[in-house]
């Protein structure tokens, strides 16, 4: 599940992600002063609107942003992104192991040796066991959340009854089977120096799931379950002093050699992110650079978007990206099974306000063609069926599509038309300042078809809400970027029953099964060419039955102070690679 | 001659006319300028509030018009849209294009009644616990007494803000209200029962001073009965007191309206309270002020008119009374 927390100000919609490769699609990519030398030294301040970040476990962070900090800085996991700039920053490179995991019995079997002289800040050394013990907390799902869900699926350890795994973590008892079977699919040499993962299937790109914490070296005696959120221990180059109300603070972690880290050049002698401040003011802040050696780590406010990218002076604090994110407001197929009804919603929105509202094309980013971000170059082809090249889009909403759609449903389904015109559609939403102005534009689009909506405003907890399916309601506003560059983690978690982010809630929809049976065929295909055209032709029939409205294919901004150097958009991460900042004097 | 002409004067002096408390008062009320000015105002405004399609339609403004083509990237009106013009008189609000006059006016609305039917409510509830308590005192006394002091102790604003979202909830699943109808019914429920005290102190303190009082004693020789002296001799007294809480709560509860919603834990979007034009006005506060200081400044005015209002009804109803 990869759409957490992520607070994007442009549409009341989270989600987060690491991804692609290939041709990579990144508009105005700044490598500011990168021709200037690095220095060490200095204090890196991230400014954060929010209270704390999500998640430090490194098995349960599971949004880009943090992602992309942590790994920088303070958790090392077995294999990295490469923290380069443009396409080349997509490709995997040893971390704490010493190759990107070597494959064999067809992909079932996954090998990663450990680099020598790596240590925890306390100094001891890491061993196999250490990351066995922490891929053997992902099971513990009643405490370590919110993290990827894919060992879990993946490891072959059988499963009881209800299809959950026999193995349940390291903080309830488990039978002598399922530590024997947890210990066969997460296997420790002699040595205790390579690790092997066995697998109930092919999975031909495993070792990208190496790159989330959640394949990455915790001490057990050091593990206090949901408590190690607030302090796990650092691998990498800094470690934490201070996870207050008010700061999160680094600082350097004697027991990290460079002679280990072949990635990280850790710069500054520090780094805090302050959190709770408001967004218009750390935007001031930017603006009058006040703190020349902060970053604003949630982006600019909409309104103030002009103020940073039309000033010539800013050029070089400042990036303006295609983020890795396909939005869309997911239908619950359950409460609107009438296609037609589906269909309407989607030609009655007015796409060009709201897309207008968020910064238009310059900084909220493209109408979207489906669920696979263009930024998934291998996997994204538009789809025809809906946004631009499609032949019933416009932007401003196709009202007389819109209309004879909802003729039809008029008769076809009664009660589902009934609702859409007299009851209202209730649509899930977050809490946002700006939904004073969404909610009127929305209304007043679909309107134009004779079509009521409502919102279902929800202040806190909105994912947990939207994805229990007593409290969903019609539609749920969400947002998707793939965990990694392959729509296997796209389409499946999206439209399949057994995904991991399944709003559309469709598999009582009469196209699904047939669907499903195609994302089984995909996902055993290890024919990477071949398994792009079924995910181009799966994302064009979910498109065809209106299991989500798609929205846009997002763009994401970045400010600074003048004294930091090298900030560059790092693609898989869909953020700076902060890790590679460095501070002028 | 002096002696006589005295005689004539005094026969052609006007007959003193034995005036009613209630035309002292509003003597009294006539000479505060400052008074009559706000109250004037206030009238104007809730007249303006209580019309406000009426007005909307006159002035030929709209609430829910969108005039998104006017705005720049930045949701900021530009060009001519960005002045004040005869079409939009206070200008457009950013975001969204939307006439603010005519979003002020309806937003009132809901402000107003809120406040209206908190204070009312609050004050019934006040009324008749501090009456039961001032008058048969004693054991009775004693327990509205102790419960009114349990509620002051009570951190009311901490209880909103933690029970908003489950109350909410709650009176949705119930069917009672749906969406806005049951976060007003929730504001309005916990703001009265939090609110009541304060009344329920003040007129137990004035039925306790006036049942002391000779008239009250007179009726009771006189044999009349409990109800007979609540009802004739202590309610007619409890007006002045009353009115002059309500005019000074009025513009307490359009404050603390406006706070929850600026919150967002009171109304939600797409309905529009001033709170809420104040919680969007301060997103644009450096990009376009002019929002947030007419919304500001509207708020300011009204608080202020009606709180002048309070105190000019303050010093003529109870002349006593110090500033």
């Amino acid at each position: 599940m990869r759409a957490l927390s992520l607070q994007r100000r442009v549409i009341a919609v989270a989600s987060a992600s690491a991804l692609v490769l290939g041709t990579v699609l990144v508009s105005g990519v700044t490598a500011a002063n990168a021709a200037t030398t690095p220095k060490t030294g200095g204090i890196l301040t991230l400014l954060e609107h929010e209270p704390r970040l999500d998640h430090l476990d490194p098995s349960r962070i599971y949004t880009g942003r943090d992602l992309a900090f942590m790994n920088s800085f303070h958790t090392r996991t077995l294999v990295a992104y490469n923290p380069v700039p443009g396409a080349a920053g997509a490709n995997l490179v040893p971390d704490l192991a010493t190759n990107t995991g070597i494959p064999s019995n067809e992909a079932k079997t996954w090998k990663f040796t450990l680099r020598p002289g790596t240590k925890f800040e306390d100094g001891v050394a890491i061993t196999c066991e250490h990351v066995q013990y922490g891929v053997s907390r992902v099971f513990a799902t009643d405490v370590i959340t919110n993290g990827p869900a894919y060992l879990q699926a993946w490891l072959d350890i059988p499963k009881d009854a209800d299809g959950n795994s026999i193995y349940v973590g390291p903080y309830k008892k488990n039978t002598a089977a399922a530590t024997a079977a947890f210990k066969k699919a997460v296997n420790c040499s002699k040595d205790n120096r390579t690790i092997t993962f066995t697998l109930n299937k092919s999975i031909a790109d495993f070792n990208y799931l190496a790159t989330y914490g959640v394949i990455s070296p915790v001490q057990a005696k050091k593990d206090n379950g949901d408590k190690y959120d607030l302090n796990p221990q650092a691998t990498g180059p800094y470690k934490i002093v201070e996870n207050s109300k008010t700061q999160l603070r680094m600082v350097r972690n004697a027991n990290w050699s460079k002679a280990s880290d072949p990635i990280r050049t850790p710069y500054p002698d520090e780094v805090i992110i302050q959190f709770g401040l408001d967004e218009e003011v750390i935007d001031q802040i930017m603006l009058e650079d006040t703190i020349p050696t902060a970053i604003n780590f949630g982006g600019p406010l909409p309104s103030n978007k002009s103020k940073f990218f039309d000033d010539p002076k800013l050029k070089n604090r400042r990036m303006n990206n295609s983020d890795p994110y396909a939005n869309y407001i997911a239908f619950n197929v359950k409460a609107m099974p009438c296609l037609e009804v589906r269909a309407a919603m989607y030609y009655a929105r007015n796409a060009k306000a709201l897309l207008d509202y968020a910064g238009g094309p310059q900084f909220a980013g493209s109408y979207a063609t489906g669920v696979i971000s263009p930024l998934l170059a291998t996997d994204y082809a538009p789809t025809k069926v809906v946004g631009p090249g499609s032949a019933d889009f416009k932007p401003e909403g196709n009202i007389e599509k819109a209309k004879a759609l909802l003729e039809i449903a008029k008769t076809k389904c009664p009660a589902d038309y009934k609702k859409a015109t007299e009851d209202g559609i209730v649509i899930d939403t977050r809490q946002s300042a700006t939904l004073t102005d969404t909610i009127p534009i929305n209304e007043a689009a679909f309107a134009r078809a004779g079509i009521k909506v409502k919102f279902n405003i929800i202040s806190s907890g909105y994912y947990s809400t939207v994805m229990n399916p007593a409290k969903q309601k019609d539609m749920s506003g969400s947002g998707w970027g793939a965990d990694w560059a392959n729509a296997s983690t796209v389409i499946p978690e999206l439209f399949a029953s057994f995904g991991g982010f399944n709003l559309s809630q469709n598999s009582a929809d009469p196209a699904y099964k047939a669907f499903e049976d195609k994302v089984n065929l995909a996902m055993k295909t290890t024919d990477r060419k071949k398994q792009a055209v079924l995910w181009k032709q799966l994302d064009a029939e979910a498109m065809k039955n209106f299991w989500v409205l798609p929205t846009t294919f997002g763009k994401a901004q970045e400010v600074w102070g003048s004294q930091l150097a090298n900030v560059f958009f790092w693609v898989p991460q869909g953020n700076p690679a902060y890790g590679k900042i460095w501070i002028n004097d | 001659m002096s002696a006589t002409s005295t005689v004539e004067s005094r026969e052609k002096a006007p007959e003193i006319k034995g005036r009613s408390p209630r035309e002292i008062a509003w003597r009294r009320f006539k000479r505060n300028k400052v008074g009559v000015a706000a109250s004037i105002l206030s009238l104007l405004i809730l007249s303006l509030s209580l019309f406000a399609p009426f007005v909307c339609k006159v002035i030929g403004i709209d609430p829910n018009t969108l005039n998104l083509e006017v705005l720049d990237v930045s949701g900021i009106p530009t060009g001519e849209a960005a002045k004040f013009s005869l079409e939009h008189p206070l200008g457009l609000v950013p975001g969204t294009g939307r006439d603010l006059l005519a979003q002020l006016l309806y937003g009132s609305r809901i402000s107003f009644m809120v406040a209206i039917l908190t204070t009312f409510t609050a004050l019934t509830i006040g009324f008749f616990v501090g009456i039961a308590g001032g008058y048969f005192r004693g054991r009775v006394d004693g327990v509205l007494g102790r419960f009114t002091d349990f509620l002051l102790a009570f951190p009311a604003f901490f209880m909103i803000v933690a029970l908003s979202q489950p109350m909410v909830a709650r009176i949705q699943e119930l069917g009672i209200l749906g969406d806005n109808g049951s976060r007003i019914l929730f504001l309005i429920i916990f703001l009265s029962f939090f609110g009541w005290p304060g009344f329920s102190r003040l007129i137990r303190s004035q039925v306790m001073s006036i049942r002391e009082r000779e008239f009250v004693t007179a009726a009771q020789a006189m044999g009349a009965g409990r109800w007979r002296i609540i009802s004739k001799e202590l309610i007619p007294n409890l007006w002045a007191p009353v009115i002059v809480v309500v005019s000074l709560s009025l513009p307490g509860y359009l404050a603390t309206e406006a706070v929850y919603s600026f919150l967002g834990l009171g109304v939600q979007p797409p309905a529009s309270t001033w709170g809420l034009l104040l919680s969007n006005a301060t997103r644009f506060v450096t990009v376009m002020p002019s929002f947030f200081l007419i919304t500001a400044g509207s708020l300011v005015i009204v608080v202020l008119a009606f709180n002048l209002v309070g105190d000019a009804l303050r010093d003529a109803l109870d002349p006593r009374s110090d500033r």
